[in-house]
């Protein structure tokens, strides 16, 4: 199903078009976002802003992006906070942060999801336009890796409209050039983007309620540890697997008690996550790792065990049944 | 025609400073082996980064950069290090060192031998404070060819912060440097290209630190005008002569003499003049810019919002691209509070222009001033407002407020909130030394 556009011109009478993403760093938004941008300036007469804003210096770490496109000439600085249009990258993006925040009823939301647009829409309570694309599958066929930020731009395309397909194609592949990408991947790129267009789906749903995706007054800052060091770093607070690569999850298996009792992995670990029991001849054997909440796979783990007892497993993020109605 | 049949005769000169080798660096050779980047005006996309990249790039007097990464700076030397490499008859390299102490030596000693050419570098945050030992010393050297760009970030802190925050180049007033902050692609680029003239001016001979915010202008990506480089040559060459010696003790030994205290003082009083000179000379480059491109050349600030010879109720006086958030809901600000609202966005942070900002703001009721970098008091550019206004017969009063430290956003909702603030000063309320705002609200 093809996608009606924004209408650009409409919405750029007198106003801006405010867009945002949401993400993780190493996943391709800010590439997205850019070649937005530069598909926005292929009009003389758009004005574009577009930036990242970054969280921890770290591949994984929340990460979200912005554009603001105008007819006048953009001197707000400020972060988009009332976007027409949110895009998530990254479905596990959006268990620290509320992609929709903001986005006024009747708005527009692009996911990179192999779900479709009524699961989206349910799952997230939203209501206006929901356009989902498969592209995380789209960039592992053509580009051997899981990374959905082409098809994720192509879909923004779509959502906004107003561009020839020519031009939203090759304005990607301009972007890819310009950071001196070789030419056969540039060629891949060529045919997920294709696909992409062909991925795109999209539907109108009324579910959100009148209080949801509204931003919570900020509280202050609260009791801060002297130094604000310990309870920052710490993941017991702070949720590290959030920052966890997406896709992925530690897995220890030790099938033929392989578990010589180094320890390394105990003293390695920058959680603290590794579960162990006493072992009169090992010392300590170990037992499993708790990667619910704050394993962000560092990878420590897995470098450190002589016994190659720790790997990195393929994972989808779960909705609970009752998360996904049918 | 071999170089050989080219070279000039060794010219050694003595000065009551010192000595000079005048054909050691054949200018016209340097100038003629320039590869032009741009040969006409063009519209491109570009970051901050890489605005301030291209700049340099340009300029056939730079032709060594010196460099270490650090976020929020690493693209200038990126891009500078990609442009150089792909230009492979070119005779620009970059030199990559071991660390940020090591660039500043570096560039003293390029600077000092090669006191025609420009030298530029990028750093932010603790890569500046790596470098004070030397930055010190340069600020006093009159090495006004060495131009380093500052991409803000909060500067060696507890704890660290990568985005933009200009506490490292306020906590940099007294090295000695001509400071100027830029908000924008385009001021960027443009800043960085009148900086040289200005620190090279035979009067000011004042080594420059343009300066613009971390992330939030150097990873932002807009239309950026880029002018020919003949053209920026021909502006560039009326502003940059043959280069006098510093007034140092030994002209050719730039750092490391050392003087009696009584010296000393003569020294700084030197420096403190040739700094201050840069007040006058700085409105000529600009104006000089505006005529040759057509876009806002160097000034003290960006005024926003003033009426001529009218009063207004609150001028607000900050820096930096969030700045523009406040421009943009000014207009709906004053329908709503029926104020007069005026703002001042400083550019020249360093030395301070008093003079200018005092003619301003004697005109308006209250003062607000917005400051983006941890202080223990009031704030920086309180201060320094506060001292432009100290001599005027009922100055305004001035309200003091932070926002945005370590590069926070500095939303709409926030900027109402300080406007609102400030208001109590115009009915007359006590307030505050200062207030920290975020998020719409003063904690």
């Amino acid at each position: 199903m093809r996608s009606t556009p924004l209408d650009l011109s409409s919405l750029l009478q007198g106003s801006t078009l405010e867009m945002r993403g949401d993400g993780k760093a190493g996943g391709g938004l800010v590439l997205a976002f850019q070649s937005l941008a530069a598909l926005m300036m292929t009009d003389p007469g758009l004005h574009v802003q577009e930036w990242p804003f970054f969280s921890s210096a770290r591949r994984g770490a929340g990460i979200r992006s912005f554009l603001r496109v105008s007819r006048n000439p953009v001197a707000a600085s400020c972060e988009v906070t009332r976007p027409a249009l949110s895009l998530l990258m990254d479905e596990a993006a959006a268990r620290s942060v509320d992609f929709a925040e903001g986005v006024p009823h009747g708005g527009t939301f692009v996911i990179n999801t192999r779900r479709t647009p009524e699961q989206c829409a349910r799952h997230f309570r939203l209501t206006g336009r929901v356009l989902t694309v498969a592209g995380d599958d789209v960039g592992t066929r053509f580009l051997k890796h899981a990374i959905g930020n082409v098809s994720a731009y192509v879909a923004v395309a779509t959502a906004i409209g107003g561009f020839p397909w020519e031009q939203v194609r090759d304005s990607f592949l301009a972007s890819l050039r310009k950071r001196r990408i070789p030419e056969g991947l540039i060629a891949r790129n060529r045919e997920a983007l294709e696909a992409s267009a062909a991925a795109v789906t999209s539907g109108e749903f009324d579910f959100a309620a009148d209080a949801d995706h509204r931003a919570a007054p900020f509280e202050g800052y609260g009791a801060l540890p002297v130094g604000a060091q310990t309870a920052l770093r710490l993941s017991q607070k702070n949720r590290t697997a959030d920052y966890a690569r997406s896709g992925f999850r530690l897995r220890f298996a030790d099938p033929k008690d392989a578990c010589t009792g180094c320890a390394h992995c105990v003293t390695n670990c920058p959680e603290g996550i590794i579960r162990f029991r006493p072992d009169a001849e090992r010392v300590l054997v170990v037992t499993g790792v708790d990667v619910s909440t704050f394993c962000k796979l560092c990878g420590e783990c897995i470098a450190v065990c002589p016994e190659k007892l720790f790997v990195e497993a393929p994972y989808q993020e779960a909705w609970t049944e009752e998360e996904v109605p049918a | 025609m071999s170089p050989e049949s080219t070279a000039l005769p060794m010219l050694h000169v003595s000065t009551p400073a010192g000595e000079r080798y005048e054909t050691v660096i054949d200018l016209e050779r340097v100038r003629a082996a320039h590869h032009p980047l741009y040969r006409e005006r063009q519209t491109v996309s570009a970051d901050g980064n890489v605005a301030a990249a291209l700049a340099t790039l340009q300029m056939w007097r730079c032709i060594l950069y010196a460099g270490f990464p650090i976020t929020p700076s690493t693209k200038w030397l990126e891009t500078v290090a990609v442009k150089v490499a792909e230009d492979a008859h070119g005779i620009k390299r970059v030199k990559l060192l071991e660390a940020e102490h090591a660039v500043a030596d570096y560039l003293v000693g390029a600077a000092a031998a090669c006191r025609d050419l420009i030298f530029p570098t990028a750093t932010s945050s603790v890569g500046l404070d790596h470098m004070t030992e030397t930055t010190r010393s340069l600020g006093a050297s009159g090495l006004g060819n060495v131009m380093l760009i500052d991409v803000y970030r909060a500067t060696a802190n507890f704890p660290l912060c990568i985005e933009g925050d200009p506490s490292d180049t306020l906590a940099h007033r007294d090295d000695g440097f001509i400071q100027i902050a830029c908000r924008g692609k385009q001021q960027i680029y443009d800043t960085i290209l009148q900086s040289p003239c200005l620190g090279m001016h035979p009067d000011v001979m004042t080594p420059t630190m343009p300066g613009f915010y971390g992330i939030k202008d150097s990873h932002r990506s807009a239309r950026l005008t880029v002018e020919p480089d003949h053209e920026i040559h021909e502006f560039q060459d009326r502003w940059i002569e043959p280069c006098q010696l510093p007034g140092l003790i030994n002209g050719d030994t730039a750092l490391g003499n050392c003087v009696t205290s009584r010296f000393f003082q003569g020294f700084k009083l030197a420096q403190k003049r040739r700094l201050e000179r840069s007040l006058d000379v700085l409105p000529m480059i600009g104006a000089d810019f505006e005529r040759t491109f057509g876009r806002p050349g160097l000034a003290y600030f960006d005024s926003v919002g003033w009426r001529e010879a009218e009063r207004v109720d609150l001028a607000v006086v900050s820096m930096g691209p969030d700045f523009g958030t406040f421009e943009a809901l000014r207009p709906d600000y004053e329908k709503r509070t029926g104020l007069k609202v005026a703002g001042l966005a400083m550019r020249l942070l360093t030395p301070f222009p008093r003079e200018a900002v005092r003619l301003k703001l004697a005109n308006a009721s209250a003062v607000l001033v917005v400051n983006q970098a941890h202080h223990v008091g009031r704030g920086h550019l309180t201060l320094d407002v506060a001292d432009a206004l100290s001599n005027l017969p009922s100055p305004p009063r001035v309200v003091s407020a932070f926002a945005g430290l370590g590069g926070a956003d500095v939303s709409e909702d926030t900027w109402e909130a300080m406007l609102d603030g400030a208001r109590e000063a115009l009915d007359g309320k006590r307030t505050p030394p200062w207030r920290l705002y975020h998020e719409g609200r003063a904690l």
